[in-house]
């Protein structure tokens, strides 16, 4: 379930109510609009120099996420009353897992009854949405479906453009790609052809994938702790704990990096404040630090932490990468740095050439290999590999698959004698073989003999048909 | 004189290292590309690792067989010489480890340029020159196939099994004194190095 307030930055005593105003943050981009600021053409995510182009007499506040978190702490609070496991996003948007509240009130509708209730006691102009997975849930707040019942139909109705990338919007659209159903019903490795990385992501959200999630559970001991003594009264001397404790909780939690980190502090008198936070993303340092510099300073607005703060203890909720649910084994930092330069790597030599393959069954080398485009999911085999497939060339494999190649091999009888190499002629030292393919001869496909072939240059793999000889594997 | 000096469990230990740049020079058939493979193992059991493919003959059997996980081999298929230096220069920014085949014609620059970037992000970079030369002082060891011996064929019979592969070392990742190694490879994902043959008599007549 998510709670949602649009324009939350705008709920601030200096906005004034009737100009337009808008709220930029500290990289210069507009975090909010009021309804004049957006009728001037005002939008968020847009740079605050066109912003106070197209609307001149717009108002610009400086972003205070800082003060925004603290007044949201009671909104938080609220739907607390209601059911636990609430996780904040950001100012203004927040997140309920809602799986065992819907049983306790009897139904979903009930359930948003209350948390609207509760809600609109400490403020106005909560937009809630009900669905499956926190993207889903988010558009429907944004619509204004307060429940919704069929989380595919209505994902597969929304716009394209709510998808917020823009540069791969407006190329959907051009491709006639307009609704997420219209892009989910695309074949994954068209989209994975055409946008690689970033057009996966999306895939992935319009196909309802980010609902799949497999948890993994978190160590017990994975946590970072501070314990003051005497307790910190200052804020400051709390935010800049935060920081290191923020570092610590990332190199216990290596090589994974949370999106979820719940913040624990004790007051002096044995007090316990617990709140959740969330990212899309995982967590940088910085981001972990400053939202914990948020939530501190919000308890402390909200009426203190009585005696001081004796501890602060960070716990990660997850790990994941990208919003993907990963495995404790992976180093996160390092995947990202590699999915980079893979993308790289595609962008130069395109799609087709940055390949992995998985193992398939089959008689040849080359149809024990099953090739697919880097960025896309391992297919599954065509043929069964662990199947007997009797006429296998046995291991090992040779390393390098040319293109077969006629090559003049002398025999005596049945036996290779010499094999001409480019200009000179090599003495095969041995030979095994012959491994016959008798093919498809159904289809008129004609039988061959290979032979692995062993000379002072190396070592090759044969095959012998109609009389001639091919080279079609290299032991190198 | 083969004396068994010593027996590592994979090949990795004396030939690479992170920052470093592992040259093999031989022709086709002498077991480099499956010795190469080898080398990227270790690294590919924490991390991705990438074999560029000039000529696009790479079976990810061998690798298999290596102990590259599938998962973790990543094959860029780059036939074209104009840009195999900066495909291999972007794999070196994010990856630890790559396997680059040289194609003929690529500038000594270009490769000087891919040894300061691999030092500078501690990558594995192992290169395989197609025309057999690597700019002299580029390679931190430069491994030369003298010759291979395989065991298991017998005329008809059997099959390929074994192999050891004779090793010229040379370069700084030896101190200077050329070295034979030869290493073993029984087509498992275990390569061993199983001996130091000899230090070069020139080296012995230096020292």
């Amino acid at each position: 379930m998510c709670v949602w307030f649009p324009n939350w930055p705008l709920r601030r005593p200096d906005a004034p109510p009737d100009n337009p105003c808008q709220v930029v943050g500290a990289d210069g981009v507009v975090t909010a609009a009021n309804d004049l600021a957006f009728a001037g053409g005002v939008r968020v995510g847009m740079p605050r120099r066109r912003a106070e182009t197209l609307c001149p007499s717009v108002v610009t506040l400086p972003a205070d996420p800082g003060a925004e978190a603290a007044a949201f702490e009671m909104v938080a609070r609220a739907v607390e009353t209601v059911a636990p496991g609430v996780e904040i996003a950001e100012p203004g948007l927040l997140f309920l897992n809602v799986s065992g509240a819907v049983r306790y009130y009897g139904g979903e509708e009930p359930l948003v009854v209350r948390v609207g209730q509760a809600v609109g006691e400490v403020a106005s102009g909560a937009r809630l949405g009900l669905a499956d997975g926190p993207f889903a849930a988010r558009m429907a707040a944004a619509e204004g479906a307060a429940i919704v019942t069929d989380t595919d139909g209505f994902v597969a109705g929304l716009d394209i453009s709510t998808l917020g990338v823009p540069e791969i919007v407006g190329t959907f659209r051009w491709l006639g790609v307009t609704t997420l159903g219209d892009l989910a019903a695309l074949p994954r490795e068209a989209v994975a052809s055409r946008f690689g990385q970033p057009g996966l992501e999306v895939y992935r959200l319009a196909r309802g994938e980010d609902r799949e999630v497999s948890p993994q559970p978190v160590p017990q001991d994975m946590e970072a702790e501070e314990r003051f003594d005497p307790p910190l009264q200052n804020l400051e001397q709390a935010a800049f704990a935060a920081r290191s404790l923020a570092h610590r909780l990332l190199e216990v939690a290596a090589p994974g990096i949370p999106h979820l980190v719940v913040v624990e502090a004790t007051s002096a008198a044995g007090e316990v404040r617990s709140r959740t936070w969330r990212s899309a993303d995982p967590f940088t340092e910085g981001e972990m630090a400053e939202r914990i510099r948020w939530q501190l300073r919000a308890w402390v607005e909200g009426g203190g932490i009585p005696g001081g703060m004796a501890r602060l203890r960070l716990v990660p909720g997850d790990r994941s990468d990208s919003g993907r649910q990963m495995c404790f084994g992976e180093d996160v930092a390092a995947a990202a740095e590699s999915r980079r330069a893979l993308a790289r790597a595609q962008a130069l030599v395109g799609p087709d050439a940055v390949l992995q393959a998985v193992p398939q069954g089959g008689r040849e080398p080359g149809e024990r290999v099953r090739w697919y485009r880097w960025g896309e999911p391992a297919p599954l085999p065509i043929h069964d590999p662990k199947a007997l497939w009797p006429g296998r060339l046995p291991d090992p494999a040779p390393a390098l698959l040319p293109p077969p190649r006629r090559v003049e091999v002398e025999w005596d009888g049945e036996c290779p004698v010499r094999m001409r190499l480019g200009s000179r002629w090599e003495k095969v030292h041995n030979w095994a073989g012959p491994w016959r393919r008798t093919g498809r001869w159904w289809d008129g496909e004609q039988h061959a003999d290979r032979y692995q072939i062993v000379t002072g240059a190396g070592a090759f793999l044969c095959e012998l048909h109609d009389g001639d000889c091919y080279l079609v594997g290299i032991y190198d | 004189m083969l004396e068994r000096v010593r027996a590592v469990g994979r090949v990795t230990a004396p030939f690479v290292a992170p920052g470093r740049v592992l040259g093999l020079v031989g022709s086709p058939g002498l077991g480099l590309t499956r010795l190469g493979l080898a080398l990227l193992a270790d690294p590919a059991h924490g991390a991705t690792v990438a074999f560029v493919d000039v000529r696009g003959w790479l079976s990810p059997l061998s690798a298999w067989e290596a102990g590259i996980p599938p998962k973790h081999l990543i094959v860029v298929r780059c036939p074209g010489r104009d840009i195999w230096g900066q495909v291999t220069a972007a794999l070196l920014e994010g990856l630890s480890a790559v396997y680059a085949e040289v194609p003929a014609g690529v500038d000594g620059s270009v490769l000087r340029r891919l040894g300061a970037l691999a030092r500078a992000r501690r990558a594995v970079l192992i290169l395989r020159p197609l025309n057999g030369r690597l700019p002299s002082g580029l390679a931190h060891l430069k491994l030369v196939a003298e010759r291979v011996h395989w065991e298991g064929a017998d005329s008809g019979h059997g099959r390929i099994v074994r192999r050891l592969l004779t090793l010229r070392a040379a370069g700084k990742g030896v101190g200077g004194i050329e070295w034979l190694y030869e290493v073993e490879d029984e087509g498992t994902d275990v390569v061993r190095v199983v001996s130091e043959l000899a230090a070069a008599e020139a080296g012995r007549a230096a020292g």
